[in-house]
């Protein structure tokens, strides 16, 4: 590799990473002001900061209660996938069933088709058709961790399957050799030397679902409505009263920016479903 | 300390409010905590649009409730189109999520027609026990009629009503340097504009003052959001009837829009309706092609506008509260402009110069707790509650509340405002009893805001609106 | 390989969730497709009416309109991606200090929920709060208002999908060329190709697998696309950002009109079959030929 020119590098990269951060932190800043603070031209330094916006909306239950919803439904969905794309993906590396590669490849349509299309059916589907008695799919958290499934699974099933292939089947043999069962093959042998590949999965899934909006937005009302939702309904409800709304977007990307620091090496392989290694 | 000054006057007091006391309130709280010793501990759920009178219920009257009956009250108050989303979804699919839901005037026509709500007339005969002595649905004003069916019956319980009013700026109108300069300007006297002509005029008069002179204001609000039907209710039910084209141009027993099939809503009166109102965005903020009803109330407090129509329910707090408005004390209160013949068309019932807007808060059939909710909407009724609720709200919906001196003396703080609903709201209306309000309202939708970006002429644009909803019409299979 | 009872009972979850909420909810929207339903009609019940919802889409303007104007956001905003990226990631093919900081930095887009990027880039344009309005006034004099001039409105929308997905690109193709073999270039240098001979004839065709699986990638996204635009624009001005998400939510739900919505998101969603087919059909037949040689 050549070291050439490294000034005009550093400058070249500090001005483009500017330009991705700007806006976040411009976002901070509006965050941090107060009504009579941003009138006037921007500002970009924050003199002092109004925490009010913060504290208002922590202090909201009805905020704490979408936050709540959202850490359940995204935990809850990222263990129901990683587990099932487990499953999945055990099966259509070790067995030989007809025409696995046809569902395979299917799963991922599930994941390509645009979400609009399924709003009706789904609503209509959640209030009408699943139902139980008085309980109802619509505005339930179960029915969020359910359906994230339909574009987490393929997803996951995707990424793992290479990881789930990489592990050589001799162990799987020795191991049966040695009077193992399946389910002991599968989470004595498998499952340990997946988990790096699984924790990956299950982290960029849990982002997934913690980002999801519209499904959100058509399929809860009062009781599972997530961070997400919460945070468009509040925009319009505020109106101009930015601070707040910013302080709302700055707490529903926190997690986000956790996580990055854990998965950062992954993300590429996971944003397309494993067709491109690093 | 004052009050040891005078001893006998507050000995006085006391006596008063200890008469008062056992003369009314054990009957009071007999009535509340015996009609809900049943329902102790329930907690119903109600939605609302988020405006100052729906605030008020949030953090005052369902606290007070709460307290008298131990009935648990979750008032969400969130934005118009989520209030709508959420409310229509809950009764659509008969979810129960919700034990009372907003009621939109304009909407009550649909509402009922999918027999959405509970005949709260009907459910009050059936429960003796549950009927407060003190609720008394002759105590409200005619406002009250939008929401009976054709027996008579209520389905909702009045809870806002307002004028959109003409505001400006009297500090301005009034100020002799600005009148002169008017004067010189146009040859004219500067008065609230009572024609769209002279409207028009004093817009471009300010925002042209505004600019010489280094301010950042312009002549006129315009509530012209160009993806939000906001702007679609400012042009029907504010303008178009001020030109005399009244129910959105649209025929009320044909249910025809298009001039072809003897609707009006394309009309040569309409087209120029429509001309005028984008023409005003020349001398408007910036921020109007975003505005909403919210926002346009927030750019006339905040100074930026000299005139402009604003929902009623904003005018209290814009004229007096000065943690959020900086126009406190200056703003002056008027009838929208006509064309002409229009005022006496309204004056004779034939028409009306502007919208008379208000809700109420009904029961869904989906509720699980309707016994609750019928006993909170009751309390929200009554007549002790009102005229503190009218002074956050600027909402009157109970004839005695003009009468009442704390809103006698709000009046003269807004320039007269709840004297003008009161004599001249009969030349208001609510809209039009369309079952298929919000269909009708997204067909025309896209042309309006095609005509507020420019992309459409206003004549096009209605010929294409007027098209649109004859077609969505017979498509609903009420248009034969 | 063993017993394929045991390996489908694995698959079985999957499986059945895929069909319940996937497969379940198309043969639904199959069949309002073919049906007059809209619960504000005069009769609020579905009526079947045949392909009479086919047969007035093909003549919806404001229908054929939003498609086009997808499509339109879909070609500019993934060629922006794919240049920017390309060009970034050359960059970053270079040792400079600092690399992995700013790598990090620029990774930072692809987490963040769609719905706080609209929030996001709404604060930085919005008149009267944003920078950007107020500084192009300031310096250029140019009057930015994306509530108003349709193109502004659409450009942002490219703009911001830009800043969102562009990381992603500049990624895959980092790896795409930190993976290409050695030889074929230093091959080429010997024959004497200059710069611009050895990327069209060696660095392009080695890396197309890897662009079109990413175009493949952002082209289905960018064409789902609602979240960001809803927050930024709410689809407008006019229609202008109105893309077929927003238009099929809008007559879905605020117009109730579940029949003729239905046959619009199987028209939309046949489409989108057709173009991923397409595409992937190029993928695959890449991969054949390489297979063959």
């Amino acid at each position: 590799m050549r070291r050439d020119r490294p000034l005009a590098f550093l400058a070249f990269w500090t001005v483009s990473s500017l330009i991705t951060l700007v806006p976040i932190y411009w976002m901070f800043v509006v965050s941090a002001k107060s009504r009579v603070q941003l009138f006037g031209s921007p500002n970009f330094l924050i003199t002092s900061f109004f925490t009010e916006n913060y504290i208002n909306t922590l202090k909201d239950p009805a905020f704490q209660r979408y936050m709540i919803n959202s850490i359940v439904v995204a935990s809850a969905n990222a263990l129901l996938v990683t587990t099932l794309a487990l499953f999945a993906t055990y099966a259509l590396s070790r067995y030989r069933l007809g025409g696995k590669e046809n569902v395979f490849f299917w799963t991922i349509t599930n994941r390509m088709a645009p979400p609009a299309v399924f709003l009706l059916p789904l609503f209509l589907l959640y209030t009408q058709v699943f139902v139980l008695g008085d309980f109802k799919l619509f505005d339930t958290r179960i029915g969020l961790i359910l359906l994230y499934c339909v574009f987490n699974l393929p997803f996951a099933i995707w990424t793992l399957r290479s990881v789930i292939d990489g592990i050589p089947k001799e162990l799987d043999e020795a191991a049966y050799v040695d009077g193992a069962t399946t389910w002991q093959v599968l989470t004595k042998v498998i499952l340990p030397l997946a988990k790096p590949g699984l924790a990956v999965t299950g982290i960029l899934t849990w982002v997934f679902a913690w980002n999801e909006y519209l499904f959100a937005a058509t399929l809860t009302s009062v009781h599972a409505r997530t961070v997400t939702t919460g945070l468009a309904e509040f925009v319009t409800v505020t109106g101009t009263n930015w601070g707040q709304m910013a302080a709302t977007a700055m707490l529903t990307l926190v997690p986000a920016l956790l996580v990055l620091g854990l998965v950062q090496r992954h993300i590429v392989a996971g944003l397309t479903f494993g067709a491109v290694k690093e | 300390m004052k009050h040891f000054n005078i001893p006998g006057r507050s000995l006085v007091a006391t006596v008063f409010v200890a008469a008062l006391m056992t003369s009314t309130a054990p009957a009071f709280a007999d009535f509340w905590s015996d009609a809900a010793k049943d329902l102790q501990g329930a907690t119903i759920r109600g939605i609302s649009e988020s405006t100052p009178p729906s605030n008020y219920v949030k953090d005052v009257l369902a606290p007070q409730f709460t307290e008298k009956t131990g009935i648990t009250v979750e008032f969400e108050a969130t934005s118009w189109d989520q209030m709508y989303d959420k409310a229509i979804k809950d009764m659509e699919a008969n979810t129960g999520i919700y034990d009372f839901v907003y009621i939109e005037q304009d909407i009550i026509y649909s509402y009922l027609a999918r027999d959405f709500l509970v005949n709260l007339t009907d459910m009050l005969a059936e429960n003796e026990s549950l009927k407060s002595p003190d609720f008394d649905a002759t105590k409200f004003t005619t406002f009250i009629d939008n929401f009976k069916n054709a027996d008579g019956d209520i389905f909702g319980v009045p809870m806002e009503a307002f004028v959109k009013v003409y505001l400006y700026r009297k500090d301005l109108f009034e100020d002799p340097a600005v009148q002169a300069a008017y004067k010189e300007k146009t040859g004219a006297d500067l008065k609230p504009a009572t024609t769209h002509a002279e409207y028009r005029q004093i817009a471009q008069f300010f925002t042209e003052h505004a600019q010489a002179n280094g301010m950042e204001m312009w002549g006129t609000t315009v509530q012209a959001s160009s993806g939000h039907p906001a702007s679609v209710y400012e042009f029907i039910e504010s303008v178009l009837p001020t030109y005399g084209v009244y129910n959105w141009g649209i025929d009320t027993t044909t249910f025809a829009a298009s001039v072809e099939n003897g609707g009006k809503m394309n009309s040569d009166v309409a087209k120029e309706a429509l001309a005028w109102w984008v023409g005003n965005l020349e001398f408007a903020p910036p921020e109007s092609t975003s505005s909403t009803w919210d926002e346009v109330a927030a750019t006339f407090a905040a100074g930026r506008a000299a005139q402009g129509l604003v929902y009623g329910e904003n005018a209290a707090w814009i004229a007096t509260n000065p943690d959020k408005s900086t126009v406190v004390g200056k703003v002056g209160v008027a009838l929208p402009p006509v064309a002409e013949g229009v005022m006496d068309q309204a004056k004779s019932g034939e028409g009306y110069i502007g919208y008379y807007d208000g809700g109420a808060f009904g029961i869904p059939h989906s509720s699980k707790n309707k016994e609750a909710a019928l006993l909170f909407l009751q309390y929200i009724g009554e007549e002790s509650v009102q005229a503190d609720w009218a002074l956050a709200g600027s909402r009157i919906v109970h004839q005695a509340t003009y009468a009442d001196p704390k809103i006698v003396e709000q009046d003269a703080k807004v320039d007269g405002y709840y004297t003008l609903m009161k004599d001249q709201g009969p030349l208001f209306r609510g809209a039009p009893p369309f079952p298929f309000h919000n269909q009708a309202r997204e067909a025309m939708a896209p042309f309006i805001y095609q005509a507020i970006t420019g992309e459409l002429q206003p004549a096009e644009a209605l010929d294409k609106a007027a098209a649109a909803v004859d077609a969505e019409l017979k498509n609903l299979g009420y248009r034969k | 390989m063993r017993s394929s009872t045991v390996g489908w009972l694995f698959l079985a979850p999957t499986l059945v969730i895929l069909f319940i909420f996937g497969v379940l909810p198309f043969l639904y929207v199959l069949v309002i497709g073919f049906t007059q339903w809209n619960s504000f009609a005069a009769d609020p019940t579905m009526q079947y009416n045949g392909v009479e919802n086919f047969r007035r889409l093909v003549f919806d303007e404001q229908f054929l309109y939003s498609l086009w104007l997808t499509l339109k956001f879909g070609f500019f905003a993934v060629t922006s991606q794919i240049l920017l990226g390309y060009f970034l990631a050359q960059l970053f093919m270079r040792d400079f200090p600092g690399k992995g900081f700013f790598r990090t930095i620029h990774t930072l887009p692809l987490v963040i929920a769609p719905i706080a990027v609209g929030a996001t880039w709404r604060l930085m344009l919005v008149p009267g709060l944003g920078p950007i309005p107020y500084y192009l006034r300031q310096w250029f004099g140019y009057d930015l208002n994306i509530s108003r001039y349709v193109d502004q409105a659409f450009l942002a929308t490219v703009v911001m999908d830009v800043w969102h997905w562009t990381p992603l690109v500049t990624l895959t193709m980092l790896a795409a060329l930190a993976s290409l073999p050695k030889e074929p270039f230093e091959q080429a240098q010997i024959d004497g190709a200059n710069r611009f001979q050895i990327f069209w004839h060696v660095t392009l065709p080695l890396l197309k697998p890897a662009i079109l699986a990413t175009v493949f990638i952002r082209l289905m996204d960018a064409l789902r696309t609602v979240d960001e635009v809803w927050m930024l624009t709410g689809g407008g001005p006019g229609a202008a950002t109105r893309y077929i998400g927003l238009h099929i939510w809008r007559v879905v739900f605020p117009k109730t009109d579940y029949g003729y919505g239905s046959s619009m998101s199987l028209i939309t969603l046949y489409l989108t079959i057709v173009m991923c087919w397409l595409l992937y059909a190029g993928l695959v037949a890449r991969r054949d030929l390489k297979r063959v040689d």
